[in-house]
Order: C-alpha cells, then structure tokens, then sequence
C-alpha cells in the first residue's frame, strides 16, 4: 500500500496496513523527511519540495513511485488528491487499486450541483438554491429570489473553502468577488451556486461504508457545529441534538443517496438540521473524513482497515443490523493556530510535546519534540478524541485529556479547546455553528503569582545552565540532543 | 545573587542563597526546584503546587509554564549596579510582525492614525487563507514599514504602534 498523503493521516493509515499485515509505502516531500510517517513506514520515498503541487498533488510521481515500489494500490487519505477524480481515474489507468470510490462516483458527487440533483431524485431534501453561476448580475438576482442571508458556495469541490455567507445585498460583490478567488485557488474553476443559508443550524455527517457488491450501511452521525470559518475544530457523537428517530431518518437518506450514486468505499453525508428537526442534504465527502475515529470509537470498527478490504474486493463483514453504537466521543482538533490571534496559523519549531493518555483517550498526532512544523500545508497537528458511556464521562475524559496536553513552542488552539470543553452551554450540549463567536477577543489570562514566581525562577537557572555551558569546552553532539529531546516527550 | 526577571510585562525580583534558597520579590519561599531535563525543564513544586517549566528557546529567552508560552529577560545583580536598567522588552513600542511568510494583500492604516486593541491592521494572505493580523495593544501607529502587495517573511515588522 502506497500511502499518498502525510501527517497524523498517513501515519494512521500505515497502522491500519501493518494491523493487516500490509508492507506500508511513504511518501514525502522535502520538508517531511524527519517526518513521522517517514519512520513508520517499511519503505519511504521522496517525491519532491514542499509546495503541495510538487509533491502531495504530483499525482504522476506519485503513481510512478507506486509502480516503482512494487506498491498495488494508493491509499490517498483526506485533502491533497483524495477527491481527485482524474488522479483516481489514473491509478486505476496504471493497474492499481484506488482505495476510495471510483472516478465517475468522485466525478458525479464532486460536482455539487450535480450531488444536489441527485439527492432531490432520491428524495433527499436539499435547501433552496441554484445551479452554478459565473454571473455576477444573475447571481444577484438569484439571491433576492431566495433571500437573504445566502451561502455562496463553489461548484467544484466541498470542504468549506471558498465559501461565503452573504448577510445583504450591499456585501454581494464583494462576498462574490473573494469566493470566486478562492474557487479558482482551490478548485481550479470559478463557477458559484447559492444556497438559501440555513441559521443557527447544526451541522451532522453520516458516516456509510459500501462494498464492491453494492452493499452499504450506515455507522451513525457526528456533529461538527463548532467550526470557525467553516473549518471543524470540535466534533463529536451521537450529535447532542439527534435523537433514534433522526438518526434513523439520515442514516437511511444517506443510503438512498450512496445507492444512487453507485457509491463504493467509505464516504460522509452530510446534512444540516435546522431547530426543527429539518433536514437538508449539503454533499457527500467521497473520502476518509479527518474526524473519522470518532465513529470507530463508539463502533469499535476500523474504518480503514475496512476501507482496505473493500477496496480488495471483499463484502462488508456485517449488515446494518449488526452495526452496534456505544457511547459517546469527542474529537478536538488541535491545529497550529493562535487562538488569541484570530486562529492565525504558524509554523515554528516544536520545543516539547506531551500527549495525553489514559481511559477512553486515543490521539492521532505527528507530533515529535524538535518538530519544524511546515507552513506548506494544513495546520492540523494532532486530533484527541475522548471515548465514554456516555457525553459527560467523554467531556470529562476530554478536558482532563486537554489539561494534560502540552505542546510549546509554536502557538495551538488548545486554549481554544480547553475553553470549549469547560464552557457550560458545549458541556449542556447546547451549541450551533457560532459557539467560536463567544471565544473571540480574549487574551491570555494572567499568570497566577505562583507561576510567575516559579516561571522568574526557571528563568534564571535557564540563564545560569546556558553560561555554565558556554564556559565549558564541550561541544552538544547531536545523539545528545537527540537523547535529551526524547527525555522531553 | 540578585536578580531581575520580567515576564511578558511584569517585573519579579529573585535572589537565590546558599543551600537552595529562594526568595521571590523579598520574600523567602519553599520552593522544591528538581531539574528534570539538564538546563531545559524543571519539576518546582511551590507552597504545594506543582508546576512545570520548560525552555523554548534560550535566546531570546522562552518558556513554557504549565502550558503557557511567556517571553523572559533576565538582569543579574552585576549588570543592575552597572545601571543597564531593569530588563525590559521596549515598552511602548509594539511591533506587529508577520507571524508567517505570504502575501501582504491589505493595510488598512496609515502613519498617525490612533488604534483600539484587536483593531484589524492588516490582510496576510497565507496558507491559501486570508488572515486579519490585529492590533497587539492600542495606540498610534508610528510606522507603516511594508506595503500592500509585498511578499513578507515569518517575522518581518510590517507595523510598528506606539502603545499607550
């Protein structure tokens, strides 16, 4: 299995392989040579410089190093060439297994208008909206007829970018004029739809898992409400607000939709409810989603290793029926952004690293003391995720989990995370798609006086350490260093 | 020996005696200092509590507090009688740096013109996003020192704010 991606994913996907007894194949650009993933896999090979396009999306170096390699199938994880149509279409051109669904299901359900269509012929409800438009003046028009506020959204591909809410019309051009940007940044085409935006809705995926043989099933909901520009930075399960009857309902609509579309592998449907119990079909994600463990926690499936057998042509092991949810999980993105900044990302070097353990914790990190962390790519460092029987034992699990974290020398959204967790209204479950709004425009508390006592402390016996050792003749061989960033972990 | 250590922007005097004594700000404390990494990190229990510190970076000096990130400037008792003054990280003058190489799309400030903190001063454009760099602290801007359109580096001052 060639793993075409990098980070805590890659490094996740070649656990699934050897718990198969798969041989794992690295890829890596540049940057990434020290790179976790790097040293777990059996074989490892350079693919170019960091800029994602000379590496990650190189699809044609990628695909070479597979042939290369001896490598039979790509396992393309989440983001970079995961919902590239052509690049699963070439994998399958060169004679290896695509682990995902095919090109023509990528092609069908990528193309968002085309997805909204299809939902609507399977009986899936969507929000009011409109074919993709290139514009402006009819755009405008559109959204009058539909009302404001409006979400513009690009045609060509999901996952929040480039996407803008318009509140009135005197912002349209300018809201127009950035998401047609970055639609073309991301996607390569400017085409916008508008969709009616749906307030203070929650935002809930299902998860399905389809074989060769045109079975699927569906696993159960997460929730994804507390996002910031549309990005997740906390999901959990079940969603705080579905109950048996609603799950059932998406559980099925997910279906009819993966059906419909032929779709093969694991995929995510994802909908909005609004305070109604309304449901409303928003797109498949026709790949492993990034908060997919917490699905495998309160399931006990592994949804990789699951991918891996379906992609080899075997037949899901259960029935929905057999599909059995226990508890509750938490996931919280820890990412490489100053929550006191406005989540402005940074790169930096990782001076020390602890990740939290114990009951009903897992974390999936790349995280290592003495990390460079790269500002090519997403800022994604680490994902906790909080297993219990129940929302408060995983709350509880999560925010010990949080405190026990550390992560320094660049600054993480753990501030960020650890005011969600011991936030009433997340811990009541009561929460939408604008929690993140109550966390802007704090600063940093203040150091306590012990603290600050121990901190001025620490700090003179750091500067007496450095000139005791700049007086000594000894250089710091680099075993040393390395030993002692160990020690650190 | 004396000493003068500031903390992100408060001052805490230290002495350190013989046979481990510490005393912060005058006054003699129980402290329980256990090097745990040579030169790097330190177990302090105080009063009971326990806390943890770890350098970032030696120069300039950083460390992690219990999971805090605090800039410190140590002055030892020779410079101090040398009158080189308490250690201070230039108050007054708050530089808004690029916290990372891109493209300056936006200054929406010029020279003189009088911020609130969090005010929005600039767009960086980084990571395929668009990112509003704010105000550190409220004041006049005293300097403009990068145009929209430039390419910056991690670190460059674009803005320099004379903070009230």
């Amino acid at each position: 299995m060639l793993v075409a991606n990098r980070g805590e994913i890659a490094l996740r996907i070649i656990r699934a392989c050897h718990d198969l007894g798969v041989r794992a194949i690295a890829v890596y650009s540049d940057v990434d040579r020290d790179a976790l993933h790097v040293r777990a896999a059996d074989a490892a090979y350079p693919i170019g410089a960091a800029a994602p396009r000379e590496s990650y999306l190189n699809g044609a170096r990628i695909i070479e190093v597979a042939r290369r390699s001896g490598a039979s199938a790509i396992h393309p994880g989440y983001g970079f060439l995961s919902e590239n149509a052509d690049f699963a279409q070439a994998v399958a051109d060169a004679g290896l297994v695509f682990v995902g669904p095919p090109a023509a299901v990528q092609r069908l359900l990528g193309e968002k208008t085309a997805a909204r269509r299809l939902a609507r012929e399977a009986d899936v409800p969507i929000a009011e909206g409109t074919e993709p438009l290139t514009d402006v003046a009819a755009a405008k028009a559109a959204a009058k007829r539909i009302g404001y506020p409006v979400l513009l959204k690009p045609a060509g591909g999901g996952g929040g970018k480039g996407m803008r809410k318009v509140a009135k019309e005197e912002e349209f051009d300018t809201a127009w004029r950035a998401a047609t940007g970055e639609a073309t940044t991301a996607f390569g085409q400017p085409a916008l739809y508008l969709e009616r935006a749906i307030e203070n809705a929650r935002h809930v995926e299902m998860q399905i898992l389809a074989d060769q043989s045109g079975n699927v099933v569906w696993l159960g909901e997460r929730d994804c409400s507390v996002q910031r520009r549309h990005q997740k930075l906390i999901e959990e399960t079940p969603g705080p607000s579905v109950d048996d009857e609603l799950r059932e309902r998406l559980g099925v609509a997910a279906v009819r939709i993966a059906k419909a579309a032929h779709y093969e592998n694991a995929g995510t449907v994802e909908f909005l409810v609004d305070a109604r119990g309304n449901v409303y079909f928003l797109e498949v994600n026709t790949r492993l989603q990034v908060e997919h463990p917490l699905t495998e926690m309160v399931t006990g499936l592994d949804l990789v290793a699951l991918q891996l057998r379906i992609a080899a042509g075997e037949r899901l092991p259960f029935a929905q029926g057999d599909v059995v949810r226990s508890g509750a999980a938490i996931e919280c993105r820890i990412t490489a952004e100053d929550p006191y900044a406005g989540f402005l990302p940074g790169s930096g070097v990782i001076a020390l690293v602890r990740e939290p353990a114990g009951p009903g914790i897992r974390v999936d990190s790349a995280l290592y003391p003495g990390m460079t962390v790269p500002n090519e790519y997403d800022p994604l460092l680490a994902k906790v995720i909080a297993h219990g029987r129940d929302r408060a034992e995983a709350v509880a699990r999560m925010r010990r989990a949080l405190a026990e974290m550390r992560v320094s020398g660049i600054p993480t959204s753990l501030p960020f995370h650890r005011f969600a967790l011991s936030d009433e209204s997340f811990s009541a479950g009561r929460y939408d798609t604008t929690f993140v709004a109550q966390w802007e425009g704090r600063a940093a508390p203040e150091l306590s006086a012990g603290a600050a006592s121990v901190a001025a402390l620490a700090a003179v016996l750091a500067m007496r350490a450095r000139s005791e050792r700049r007086a000594l003749p000894v250089t710091d061989p680099a075993w040393a260093r390395a030993a002692r960033e160990d020690a650190l972990r | 020996m004396r000493y003068e250590v500031t903390l992100d922007d408060r001052l805490v005097r230290i002495e350190i005696g013989d046979r481990g004594r510490f005393s912060v700000d005058d006054r003699v404390v129980a402290a329980d200092v256990r090097e745990t990494v040579r030169g790097r990190q330190w177990s302090i229990t105080l009063e009971g509590e326990s806390h943890e510190i770890t350098v970032i970076t030696h120069d300039p000096l950083r460390l992690d507090v219990d999971g805090r990130d605090v800039r410190a400037a140590v002055v030892d008792e020779r410079a101090l009688r040398a009158g080189r003054g308490t250690a201070g990280l230039r108050a007054g003058r708050v530089e808004l740096r690029a916290p990372m190489p891109g493209l300056l799309k936006a200054v929406h400030v010029k020279e003189g013109d009088r911020v609130e903190a969090q005010a929005p001063l600039a767009t960086l454009e980084a990571m395929k996003m668009e990112n509003e760099l704010r105000a550190p602290s409220s004041g006049r801007i005293a300097k403009v020192a990068a145009a929209a359109g430039a390419k910056v580096d991690a670190g460059a001052v674009l803005i320099v704010i004379a903070s009230d």
